[in-house]
């Protein structure tokens, strides 16, 4: 038995590092490409051997680290965190193809950013120890701190200090809701241990229900933030607008705020010491989510930011999946994270592709580039369709789940979130028809449709967006499982 | 092999029509048109074969499922509903394909258009076989988002574009609502189910929600104050999307403009494939209807609202299109009061309305075609530049005249002589009289009646304009191929004759769907849940009643005549900016402006969006506050540091000093 | 034999000269010897203490600490012979590039 997690942590990092070290934009892209690739067969193969009847973590690793602390070396995925690095090591091959002819500075350190972003939040996903958890989460910041302010757009270093310390003061009350359980749970039992399944099941022991909330509050907190959710977004507009192409995909990638709500908030929710005031903080933070990114983005003039609003609205149905708590709606929930990360991904390459070669985002200075991007429209049409939740494709999938779902427990609050919905078509029709339809805009010059690189990279992943819309078991069926465990623990306890 | 089997590949077939179009049309001849006429060719064969074995056997549907995910399934349920639907969408989107070939042969993207038809035809036939509401409306979405592209068949021109986009956002609305109807019903129907639903049950499908209507009805919930129960709430929802995607007042706004699309387009929208969806839907979902208090009144009066506000429109409108336009608007109406008056007929209702539906199919189709022909023929759809085309095209006008006379419902009454619209508009307006019986309220009633005759007005003012006196500017036009005419004299026959020969056999064949082997309903009971008293219809009208459509039917056709054909009045004076009422109509009751300029524009994007843009900027204020905070507070402790030794010395040896003073002093206490 | 109160006293006597002179020149070669006097009225203590315990450990330690003072001066006039020839002065009120 190889150490397959292990190895999908770290390949990623050493191929980062191999890269950094690599003088040419042609070698550091095939080392790029090598390490993804890799990174999806085994992905692949850990898919294919994953038993998604069983909620359990699997393919666990454990070894001693900090014995007198309780720190182990501990990984192991369960249906949550399955699909979301099958997300990860999907999309990265197709984004380094899709970077494959551009022309940057230092592609060497480009290359090692992405790969470094890649490892740390796969590390993330499998981490079943606070400390390593901690360890990468943080890690996930550095690469893409330096991509927004090395490549970034005219206000990157404004964007990627703003993005680093907001997010990063996050962590830190997350870390403090860490320590206070950690201690918790050591004065309880008398031996000290950060080994996440172990501390989650000790929460329901403490004896003071104001410690509780505030524990579950800070770990809230550090994760809303990353998700984001209103009302503390405002670094992400910022941040996947200023970023470049590919580094607003290894935004979308970061799915580590959800997973967080998925793995940490709802196993520890119904022992908390007030669930109810919980389930309706979340709640309406992620109905007001998805109603205010809407119309945020309704009102954007750059297409970019308008994606990036409307990343926030389709993050707001993680939240109000999560906290509808009926199976349905939290592997909707779930599947959202997985679908959103298909769809935004080639939501922002669009963007990218535009931006470079009319070299303006402003909705209103485009026009009729349909005419000259065929293949462009074509995919543009599809993920924007996917993005407004048409159904066939996945997002609709997951709306309908998360909204059905939370509709049982939460009837107004899924009211809220209904009413985007025309709202959140409003602006994906009115972009399409400013930017690709009408008359075309002479000022733009002459444009060349996409090469054949992006094609295939954009086309895959929107074929995935159609496959996972018309067949979504392959991973709806392990989120299915875990839900259906979590479930069953607020029907223990009654909530 | 039986064809019941057979039945998946209705819509399989054009669904890989559209892939095989999409990918390879461009290197076939005509854009590869040979590709969805074949594929829904079977269909078309497949869906009569199963409609005569059926016929046959009414109590035997076509019923296959499989698990989705979750507790939800697809599958497919072939009753004489979904049979007579899908032979008719097939059909007439055969004909439409055929003609086609020709109507597209100069234009740049034929393949395209033929993909993309396919998919729209594919997505209908979908929505028809759907044996689940959540199916029914994912095919439902792929039909709004199909008529967006095609709509927008044209994108480089600003006003399709705008079509396109507004089409697809008004029917948004009415699928916002239905989602949310199915919403309410599944949490419903989860809670009946305590949360646990055992393997093989599929809680969205038709069977499962019409056995717990009963419980359904049981439910209340307070919404604004009022107490309603749920089977009027998702009713009302259902009816909603309905009313979004099958014109209703008040989002039929985006019907007119969807004439942007080509012209064939317009025949497959308003004959075959888009508007009748939400007909089907109310007939569909007709048992949770009919156990609704109120839903069917609300039906009852949308629909015959929407029959007559559209027919005054359609009086002034100058554009071919949009008079036939604001007419399938109109007769949608017409369909949707047939399903309202099931308040007082029962399950007869959805025989009428979908009788009216096929018909109507077939004679809109032709209306459609027959402009398309003029249209292409001669290169404008302004009727004031036109006049006297029936001497160029003879084949066409003789067509346009059997479909104007089955559209206004000329025939006999008492007799089975008549055109097809003839049974059924005078069945659904003799209803409508029964529903007033019933009831009590007339409204619908007069409403059907007047419409009937502004449909007559609207229909022989365009006949008269366009195809007799004498041309009003040199347009030169020349009859259509023979792949435009064939499918029109197809059409013209059906128009004719369908109508005489069903009639008898299609209302108690469609009445019997929801007893068979897949649901059981006992329509009777369920209208006691509702509040209603059915009545069992008997020929015991007045023959007034009788009578009556004709006669309204024959005065707007004798109107019309006397004013567009002999000219004895002269319109100039009615018809002027002058005129208030001529303004409103001609205006469109201030709708564009209202809706699109007001409500959209102003409210929606200029109010609620920048209001959030405010919002937002305060938020981002917030946090530069903070960190603003943190910056200010540096300024001002790094005034400590003076970079001069002496003030550190100073420092420490006063710190130091303290100290072990403080120490000092403590030991002392202590 | 001198009573060792009066060797603290004379130690303190020096090492507070120095530490007033520390807190009040401004020039760096004074500030220097200032340090050295503190140093050495420190090293006078040692003496001191070793010779009142009979024990020769404190003399060691002195002459361990006058050889870092000797250090200490050597790196610390080489360090302000060099300002001096970048700054033509030794006044540390001139020598402020570390603050704030």
């Amino acid at each position: 038995m190889m150490p397959i997690l292990s190895m999908i942590v770290l390949i990623p990092l050493i191929f980062a590092a191999l890269a950094l070290f690599t003088k040419t934009k042609e070698q550091a892209r095939v080392i790029a490409l090598a390490g993804t690739v890799i990174v999806l067969l085994l992905t692949v193969y850990m898919y294919v051997n994953f038993d998604s009847t069983i909620a359990d973590n699997q393919f666990e690793e454990l070894a001693q680290w900090v014995p007198s602390l309780g720190i182990t070396y501990h990984l192991g995925v369960d249906g949550i965190a399955m699909p979301l690095i099958l997300l990860n090591a999907i999309v990265l091959p197709f984004l380094v193809l899709f970077t494959w002819n551009d022309e940057r500075k230092s592609p060497n350190r480009f290359y090692a950013c992405i790969l470094a972003t890649e490892g740390a939040v796969i590390g993330v996903f499998t981490a079943l120890d606070f400390f390593l958890f901690y360890i990468f989460w943080e890690l996930t910041l550095v690469p893409l701190f330096f991509m927004v302010s090395i490549w970034g757009g005219p206000n990157k270093h404004k964007a990627a200090i703003k993005f680093f310390i907001y997010t990063h003061v996050a962590s830190l009350v997350m870390l403090l809701g860490i320590f206070g359980l950690y201690f918790a749970a050591w004065d309880m039992t008398g031996t000290p241990t950060l080994d996440i399944p172990t501390l989650i099941s000790q929460f329901q022991f403490i004896e003071s229900g104001a410690a509780k909330d505030m524990i579950f509050l800070a770990l809230l907190f550090g994760f809303i933030v990353k998700i984001p959710s209103f009302p503390f977004h405002s670094w992400q507009p910022d941040a996947y607008t200023e970023a470049p192409t590919a580094g607003s995909v290894l935004f979308v990638m970061l799915k580590i705020g959800g997973y967080g709500l998925f793995k940490v908030m709802l196993p520890m929710l119904p022992f908390t010491a007030s669930p109810n005031l919980m389930i309706t903080i979340m709640a309406v933070l992620g109905s007001v989510s998805v109603l205010y990114g809407a119309f945020l983005a309704l009102s954007q003039k750059d297409l970019k930011r308008m994606v990036a609003y409307s990343s926030v609205s389709h993050m707001g149905y993680v939240t109000l999946g999560a906290a509808g708590l009926v199976s349905l709606s939290v592997s909707g929930a779930m599947f959202q994270q997985f679908s959103h990360g298909l769809i935004m991904s080639v939501m922002f390459m669009s963007c990218g592709i535009i931006k470079n070669t009319t070299g303006t985002r402003i909705i209103n200075d485009l026009g009729g580039l349909a005419q000259k991007m065929p293949k462009l429209a074509v995919i543009m049409v599809m993920t924007f369709m996917a993005s407004l939740g048409l159904p066939g494709l996945s997002g609709f999938i997951a709306e309908v789940s998360v909204l059905a779902g939370s509709f049982v427990n939460l009837p107004s609050y899924v009211m809220i979130a209904v009413s985007a919905i025309v709202i959140t078509a409003a602006y994906h029709l009115w972009a399409l028809q400013r930017a690709m339809f009408g008359v075309y805009n002479e000022k733009l010059g002459t444009v060349t449709d996409i090469d054949t690189f992006q094609t295939v990279s954009m086309g895959v992943i929107a074929i995935l967006v159609l496959y996972f819309g018309l067949n979504p078991s392959p991973v709806l069926e392990m989120m299915l499982t875990n839900s259906d465990q979590i479930v069953s623990l607020m029907a223990v306890m009654g909530v | 092999m039986a064809v019941e089997n057979l039945a998946f590949l209705i819509p399989v077939l054009p669904a890989l029509a559209f892939v095989l179009t999409f990918f390879l049309g461009k290197k076939l001849p005509n854009g590869g048109s040979i590709i969805p006429i074949t594929a829904i060719a079977i269909s078309f064969v497949i869906s009569l074969l199963i409609t005569l074995k059926l016929l046959a056997n009414p109590e035997e549907v076509v019923s296959q499922s499989y698990s989705w995910f979750a507790m939800l399934n697809i599958g497919i349920l072939v009753d004489p509903l979904a049979a007579v639907m899908l032979t008719m969408v097939t059909f007439a989107s055969l004909l439409i394909h055929i003609y086609s070939t020709g109507y597209m042969s100069h234009d740049k993207a034929p393949s395209r258009y033929f993909a993309e038809t396919a998919l729209f035809t594919a997505s209908m036939l979908g929505l028809i076989l759907s044996d689940n509401i959540l199916q029914l409306f994912i095919c439902w979405e792929l039909v709004g988002v199909c008529s967006y592209l095609l709509i927008g068949f044209w994108f480089e021109k600003p006003s399709a574009a705008t079509a396109a986009k507004k089409a697809f956002l008004t029917t948004r609305i009415g699928d916002v609502m239905f989602l949310t109807g199915i919403i309410v019903l599944f949490a419903d129907l989860y809670k009946m189910f305590n949360g646990t639903i055992p393997d093989g049950v599929f809680i969205l499908r038709f069977d499962e929600i019409f056995a717990h209507i009963p419980e359904i009805a049981a439910i209340n919930s307070t919404i604004l104050g009022m107490e309603v129960s749920h089977i009027t709430l998702i009713t009302l929802l259902f009816f909603g999307g309905a009313v979004g995607k099958s014109g209703q007042f008040p989002l039929h706004v985006w019907l007119p403009d969807a004439m942007e699309g080509p012209t064939t387009v317009s025949a497959l929208i308003h004959a075959a494939t888009m508007v009748t969806a939400g007909v089907y839907l109310v007939a569909r979902t007709f048992p949770m209807f009919i156990a609704a208090p109120d839903s069917l009144m609300v039906v009852a009066y949308v629909g015959a609202f929407t029959a007559l506000f559209a027919g005054t429109m359609g009086i002034v409108m100058n554009d071919l299109k949009r008079v036939l336009a604001y007419s399938t608007v109109s007769q949608l109406g017409y369909m949707m009061l047939g399903l309202g008056v099931g308040a007082a007929v029962g399950a007869e209702a959805v025989g009428i309305s979908i009788f009216h539906l096929v018909n109507h199919a077939f004679f809109k189709a032709l209306l459609f075609l027959c402009a398309g022909s003029v249209i292409h023929a001669v290169g404008t759809h302004d009727m004031r530049q036109l006049g006297g085309v029936a001497k160029v095209m003879p084949i066409t006008a003789a067509t346009m005249i059997i479909a104007s006379l089955a559209l206004t419902g000329m025939g006999i009454p008492g007799t089975s002589i008549g055109t097809s619209g003839f049974f059924s508009k005078d069945a659904i307006i003799e209803s409508a009289y029964l529903f007033g019986e019933s009831t009590g309220t007339w409204l619908p009633y007069l409403f059907s009646i007047a419409a009937a005759l502004l449909t007559s007005l609207y229909i022989f003012r365009l006949v008269f304009m366009t195809f007799y006196g004498k041309p009003r500017t040199d347009y030169g036009g020349h009859e259509s191929p023979a792949s435009m005419t064939i499918p029109l004299s197809i059409f013209a026959l059906l128009a004719l004759i369908f109508g005489g020969l069903t009639a008898e056999k299609f209302n108690t064949f469609v009445s019997e769907t929801f007893v068979n082997n897949f649901v059981h309903v006992d329509i009777h009971e369920l209208a006691t849940l509702g509040g209603y008293h059915l009545v069992e219809h008997a020929g015991h009208e007045p023959l007034l009643v009788l009578w009556m459509p004709l006669i309204v039917a024959l005065a707007g056709l004798v109107i019309a005549y006397l004013v567009y054909g002999l000219k004895i009045v002269n319109m100039d004076s009615l018809v002027s900016r002058n005129n208030p009422i001529y303004k409103l109509l001609y205006n469109r009751y201030y709708q564009n402006s209202i809706f699109t300029n007001f409500v959209s524009v102003k409210v929606i994007y200029e109010g609620f969006a920048f209001a959030g843009r405010a919002v937002d900027r305060g938020f981002d204020w917030t946090v530069k506050w903070f960190s603003d905070l943190a910056i200010e507070s540096g300024e001002s402790l790094r005034q400590f540091q003076t970079g001069a030794v002496q003030n550190y010395a100073t420092a420490v040896i006063t710190g130091v000093s303290l100290l072990v003073i403080l120490v000092k002093v403590v030991m002392e206490v202590l | 034999m001198i009573p060792v109160a009066l060797y603290l006293a004379v130690a303190a006597v020096i090492f507070s000269i120095g530490l007033y002179g520390l807190m009040t020149q401004r020039s760096g070669i004074r500030i220097l010897m200032c340090v050295e006097l503190m140093l050495n009225a420190a090293n006078l203590n040692l003496v001191a203490f070793s010779s009142y315990h009979d024990d020769l450990t404190g003399q060691v330690f002195a002459l361990f600490s006058i050889a870092l003072a000797a250090c200490e001066a050597a790196i610390g006039f080489a360090i302000l012979m060099a300002l001096y020839r970048m700054k033509d002065t030794i006044s540390l009120d001139h020598i402020n590039i570390l603050r704030w």
